[in-house]
């Protein structure tokens, strides 16, 4: 208990995405204050170009931002206090930060541990609402982030800036403003006032919208100055901070080669983080939850509401809101004090960060993060140790003691019965015996990591997990990003090549930063356009689903006509494909002389004879064929008129059929007796579809006693013909509670399409032959045993003279055939009187031994004998042989 | 055994019902000490399994007709535990070697070898050698036929093959130079009225002849389908009537309702019907060779002689093409398709004729 951290610090736990991060940063300080001092110049143009910004987007100049001085805690949560009892929304004092040059990087986050401060005084406000709590705390950290951004990242700061950014506060107010405006009513019917933008504003938008690559032909010119004013700056800066950075590239010189570059610049903070706010928050708030049951401490359960209605009114966050609506009906908590859902799993393409999002956090949350991935061994056994020894065990050796947290990345890629394993591990109930079980409760939390939402061996644990969908990071936070590592590592790029580098990579991080680092170890000092252009990535990630190759099968491609090809390729499955084909080109064009159906079948058959060629003799020479055949198909199909593509069912279901009705021809088939084993074949198109006709005997409904001669003989040839096939009539309970006889297995499925009832005999037939069969049965088996002993019943029946039979039987033994003969206990013959001896080997005379046991002798050597019975019973008691009943 | 087929099943050469000079032929073969590996073929329901057991019968005596069966483990170079079920006496095993699919040559080269390699221990059975029964001998894989080569040789002291198969053009060279090759055809319609009289002689029924001859046409050549059908005649309704329906198998209507629904309407519509009803009869089991030969016979009686031909030709030439590949459906629905497209061509032009 003493580890874990005292409740002094839990409240910092609960918030360790704020607070955190400052404390992290402490261990960059060293950078952070190497960053500043040569920011300290440069930071002034920079707010050179805030006050470019048009001007009265200030609505309340705080006289605090004009100074210098960091302002403490208090009083700028009391200036704040002030602020919102006139109940206006006004821009936080974060003006004063970009401008606070001077201020060391501890004062900085001095300034955003207010935040936290402002959080934990929160009860004293009650007249502020929490949502506009929330909407600020949100906004400072996004501010925040910038900053930190502009602190640590130099170059940086010309694309941060920017960056056209709506600002909610200064651009809506709830009073009557002075500026140009627009009155909105809001879902709470409260009056919002929105302000109308001049044109020169928004002109001044565009121009710093310069960046987007979709502008930057028409931008060319100026683009080339704004560029090389840049590099000169980047010069500039290099030349001035030889100093330090000699230091700082030494250092890296060293691990260089150790360590790839997205490990170097891996986020080390909340703020870094490049995935989307929600997300972040989704994954926190659920790591939060678990705090009850491993750090023993309440869990503030304000949320549903209150975080349900700030998501409504920012909107922004719709991922957030979606994560909320699910939990919304549901309790967060179970009973025991854990989350409802005990893993989280992280979903998203390659790249965009989800282990280090886990990572991070989890350190946050206060856990040891354990991650368990592809290269690890993942077989059932040695993943329950590994989920044991992380989640019932803590380490010894780790200082802080920290609990641990489990990740298992790449988890897609599991065997099935592992996931099951976990999914029966999570579920588990915390209180599963009073008695000492062996599988523990779940008391750690575990995130699950994998590209593939809907990987087959992922559905068991999709139904129990939190999921969290991790989306690329957005290209202007992706170039910051990059231009922050640029300038790291001394390499020249201009803004809007980073930009196009972010765009390309399609929200892969890893691939942009290598990408950057392969540039650099090819010993240039620049990033050019044409670098970007010809790097291979955000090719790689060209997988296509069934379902979109199929969609581009159908239609025609105006802009890509020979796209066709490439998408197909990278679809794989052409098999799957070819049956998606198969059951959708009906559809696709008027067909009047089934001209295209032709057309395409052809070349259907082509591509299955190619497949299965290719399968069976294991050469995949014509492979390549098989996407040029689904290519001929999309000349013949494709149509510009859009078409609804339906998934491909039909082969699936029909093979499933097929199986079910061969496992009812295989157990008759394995049922029937030697003498009549047939070829299943032969079983399937003769004889099954005519027997159900055999096995309906047209008897009347009466007692089979009152059966004629002629039904009774029909009856005693369907009972055989069921036995010979391995049949039975077997009683069942229907639906409505009666008992009825069903044939087993019920070869009418088999036989029939479609009207399996028609030549069903009615139920008291059906009760007829069942009795019929079970006496045919037993008179089988009798048959069967007593083929041998009817050859010596009749010895039996004179036991005096025992001796002579025997040899007789011997004789006949000899005479049969091997395959015949029965094994026969061997008779014990007593040759010699029984010796009496005492305990200590002597011989005891025989008359003593007849006198102790005199009584028995008695008994045995009497001709009268009675044994005494239970019960009475005058009946005449006779043998009857079952055979004589059949 | 109180099936028809079963119980009336010939059990002695003498007593076969048609091809009764083969019959004498191959009781002469028993006669003559050699022996050699026999490959039987003929189509279904022709009567080969019964000539192989009157044969057995020949060889061995009665014992044979005591069969046993069991199942056989296995166990294939890569660890895979395979079963099969065999059927046997104390002379003779008989194995059904492509229930186990692609691995059917892991039980040729085991079982042969183990069944040749002991000696017949009861040295008074009149022969020295033990008969294997290898069925469905053309469906096996091309493996496990080269894997028979050798062995066929090899062992032949000890052991027999006698390999049955609908039809030898699958079956390698190499074996059918190994085997005598003993084709077997299917009885003719008259053969085929003959046995169901005499089989109803032996059940003291009366059967009109032309009742025999009718279930004789709609059996296909096929006397056990014939046998059959006649025993669900006589279930359905006795005494006889020479006008009296004869239940077929479903399958047998299905296909013809298929055939008649592809000839009433050429339209893509109409073909994904078809191909419902080409789903159900490939989940039945049926085998598609079958199918596709079903629906050729329905379609082309309706057909001018010179479509005749080019359906024809486009049936062997899709069926071929269906043997290669494996997913049939396909090749069924491009031979209805082909079939409506060639059809309704037809028809349009023999209609612009007449106008």
């Amino acid at each position: 208990m003493s580890d874990y951290p005292d409740p002094d610090e839990e409240y910092e736990l609960m918030y360790a995405d704020e607070l955190e991060l400052m404390q992290e940063q402490d261990a960059l300080t060293d950078t952070n204050v190497v960053a500043k001092s040569k920011i300290a110049k440069r930071s002034l143009d920079f707010s050179n170009h805030m006050s470019s910004q048009p001007a009265p987007s200030t609505l309340i100049t705080k006289t605090t931002s004009s100074t210098e001085t960091p302002v403490t805690p208090n009083e700028d949560a009391d200036t704040e206090t002030i602020i919102n009892s006139q109940s206006s929304v006004i821009l936080q004092p974060m003006e004063e930060a970009l401008v606070s040059n001077k201020r060391t990087a501890d004062e900085l986050f001095g300034d955003i541990e207010d935040i936290d401060f402002d959080d934990k005084e929160m009860p004293n406000k009650r007249f502020k609402s929490e949502e506009e709590n929330d909407l600020e705390l949100i906004n400072k950290i996004i501010e925040g982030r910038r900053l930190r951004q502009l602190l640590v990242e130099p170059s940086n700061r010309l694309q941060g800036t920017n960056k056209p950014k709506y600002d909610v506060k200064g651009n809506m107010s709830y009073n009557i403003p002075r500026w140009a405006f627009v009155p909105l009513t809001n879902f709470e019917g409260d009056r919002i006032y929105i302000r109308l933008e001049s044109e020169e504003s928004w002109e001044n938008n565009l121009n710093i919208n310069i960046e987007q690559p979709s502008l930057h032909a028409m931008y060319a010119n100026a683009w080339e100055e704004a560029r090389k004013i840049l590099e000169k700056k980047q010069e500039r800066l290099i030349e001035n901070e030889n100093t330090e950075e000699v230091v700082t590239i030494e250092e890296d010189m060293e691990t260089k080669d150790a360590q790839l570059w997205v490990d170097k610049y891996r986020p080390q903070s909340y703020v870094d983080l490049l995935s989307e706010e929600p997300v972040n928050r989704a994954l926190l708030h659920w790591l939060h939850l678990w705090d009850k049951i491993v750090f023993k401490k309440e869990v503030k359960t304000k949320d549903p509401q209150q975080r349900n209605s700030f998501v409504k009114r920012t909107g922004q966050f719709q991922l957030f809101n979606k994560w909320k609506g699910k939990t919304d009906n549901e309790p967060e908590l179970d009973e025991d004090g854990r989350p409802h859902h005990k893993v989280a799993l992280l979903c998203g393409p390659p790249g965009v960060g989800k282990t280090t999002l886990a990572h991070l956090l989890a350190k946050l949350a206060g856990y040891r993060p354990v991650e368990i991935n592809a290269s690890d061994e993942r077989s059932t056994d040695a993943f329950r140790t590994a989920l044991q020894s992380a989640t019932l065990m803590r380490s010894v050796l780790d200082a802080e003691k920290r609990p641990n947290c489990l990740i298992l990345d790449e988890i897609d890629g599991a065997p099935l019965p592992t996931i099951e394993l976990l999914v029966k591990w999570c579920t588990a109930a915390i209180d599963s015996g009073k008695k000492k079980t062996k599988s523990q409760p779940l008391r750690r939390p575990i995130i699950a990591i994998c590209n593939d939402l809907y990987a087959t061996s992922l559905r068991p644990l999709r139904a129990v997990a939190l999921l969290v969908r991790v989306g690329g990071a957005s290209v202007c936070r992706l170039s910051a990003r990059l231009a922050a590592v640029c300038a790291r590592e001394g390499l020249l790029a201009a803004p809007h090549v980073l930009t196009a580098l972010a765009t390309r990579a399609q929200g892969d991080v890893r691939a942009a930063i290598q990408v950057l680092s392969f540039i650099k170890a090819r010993a240039r000092a620049q990033l050019k356009v044409e670098d970007v252009e010809n790097a291979a990535i955000g090719t790689k990630d060209c997988n296509k689903t069934l379902m979109q190759a199929l969609q581009a099968v159908f239609t025609i491609d105006d802009k890509e006509p020979e796209a066709i090809l490439k998408i197909v390729q990278a679809a794989g499955e052409y098999d799957r494909i070819a049956d998606g084909i198969f059951e959708n080109y009906m559809a696709a064009r008027v067909d009047a002389r089934m001209l295209i159906a032709c057309e395409t079948l052809s070349w259907l058959r082509l591509l299955d004879a190619i497949s299965s060629w290719t399968m069976r003799t294991q050469n995949y020479s014509l492979y390549g064929a098989l996407s040029l055949c689904i290519a001929r198909c999309h000349r013949v199909l494709a149509s510009r008129a859009p078409q609804r593509v339906k998934f491909p069912t039909q082969a699936q279901e029909a093979y499933r059929k097929k199986l079910e009705l061969e496992s009812i021809v295989n157990s008759v088939w394995r049922g029937s007796v030697p003498s009549v084993a047939l070829s299943r074949n032969s079983l399937k198109v003769d004889v099954l579809p005519l027997l159900p006709y055999l096995l309906s005997p047209s008897l009347r409904t009466a007692n089979v006693q009152l059966c004629s001669e002629s039904e009774r003989r029909s009856l005693g040839a369907c009972a055989g013909a069921l036995c010979d096939y391995g049949l039975r009539y077997v009683q069942q309970r229907t639906a409505d509670g009666l008992y009825a006889f069903v044939l087993e297995p019920d070869i009418n499925r088999l036989a029939f399409y479609g009207n399996e009832d028609r030549v069903r005999p009615p139920p008291a037939v059906r009760q007829a032959i069942a009795r019929a069969q079970q006496l045919e049965i037993i008179r089988r088996n009798e048959e069967m045993t007593g083929r041998a002993p009817s050859t010596t019943t009749s010895d039996s029946k004179k036991p005096v003279e025992s001796k002579k039979p025997a040899t007789t039987m011997r004789e006949q033994d000899a005479a049969i055939p091997n395959h015949m003969q029965r094994l026969k206990p061997k008779e014990v013959t007593k040759s010699t009187p029984q010796v009496h001896k005492d305990f200590f080997g002597r011989i005891v005379p025989l008359s003593q031994v007849k006198r102790q046991d005199a009584l028995p002798d008695v008994i045995s050597s009497s001709s009268v004998f009675y044994q005494y019975r239970e019960g009475f019973n005058n009946a005449v008691r006779r043998k009857v042989r079952l055979r004589d009943l059949l | 055994m109180s099936l028809w087929v079963d119980k009336h099943r010939p059990k002695d050469l003498m007593k076969l019902d048609y091809h009764k000079e083969q019959a004498v032929r191959l009781k002469n073969l028993v006669q003559q000490s050699d022996f050699p590996h026999l490959l039987i073929y003929g189509p279904s329901g022709a009567g080969k399994k019964t000539r192989v057991m009157c044969l057995l019968r020949e060889l061995y005596g009665s014992g044979v007709e005591r069969l046993r069966q069991e199942t056989m483990n296995f166990t294939t170079p890569s660890n895979k535990k395979i079963e099969i079920m065999t059927v046997s006496s104390n002379y003779h095993i008989e194995v059904n070697p492509t229930d186990v699919g692609i691995h059917d040559r892991v039980v040729i080269m085991d079982l042969v070898k183990n069944v040749a390699q002991t000696h017949q221990i009861d040295s008074n059975g009149q022969r020295e050698f033990k008969v294997v029964i290898l069925n469905e001998v053309d469906d096996l894989t091309k493996d496990a036929q080269h894997a028979l080569r050798r062995t066929m040789e090899k062992y032949v002291a000890t052991c027999r093959l006698i390999l049955i198969a609908n039809s030898i053009s699958r079956v390698i060279p190499a074996i059918r130079s190994r085997c005598l090759t003993i084709s077997v055809p299917a009885p003719t319609e008259s053969e085929i009225a003959t046995v169901l009289q005499l089989v109803c002689k032996k059940e003291c029924l009366s059967l009109p002849n032309d009742l025999a001859l009718r279930i004789a046409k709609s059996a296909d050549r096929n006397l056990r389908r014939a046998l059959l059908m006649c025993e669900a005649c006589k279930v359905q309704q006795y005494p006889f009537t020479p006008d009296q329906k004869v239940p077929e198998p479903d399958w047998q209507t299905f296909i013809r309702e298929t055939a008649s629904m592809i000839l009433s309407e050429q339209s893509p519509k109409k073909l994904c019907e078809v191909r419902q009803k080409l789903y159900e009869l490939i989940i039945h089991g049926i085998p598609t060779e079958t199918i596709f030969s079903g629906l050729l016979k329905e379609l082309v009686r309706n057909c001018d002689m010179t479509l005749k031909c080019q359906v024809a030709s486009y049936a062997a030439r899709y069926e071929h093409r269906m043997r290669l590949g494996n997913k049939p459906i396909f090749h069924l629905e491009a031979f209805v398709a082909k079939f409506m497209a060639i059809y309704k061509k037809f028809m349009e032009e023999s209609l612009g004729d007449m106008f």
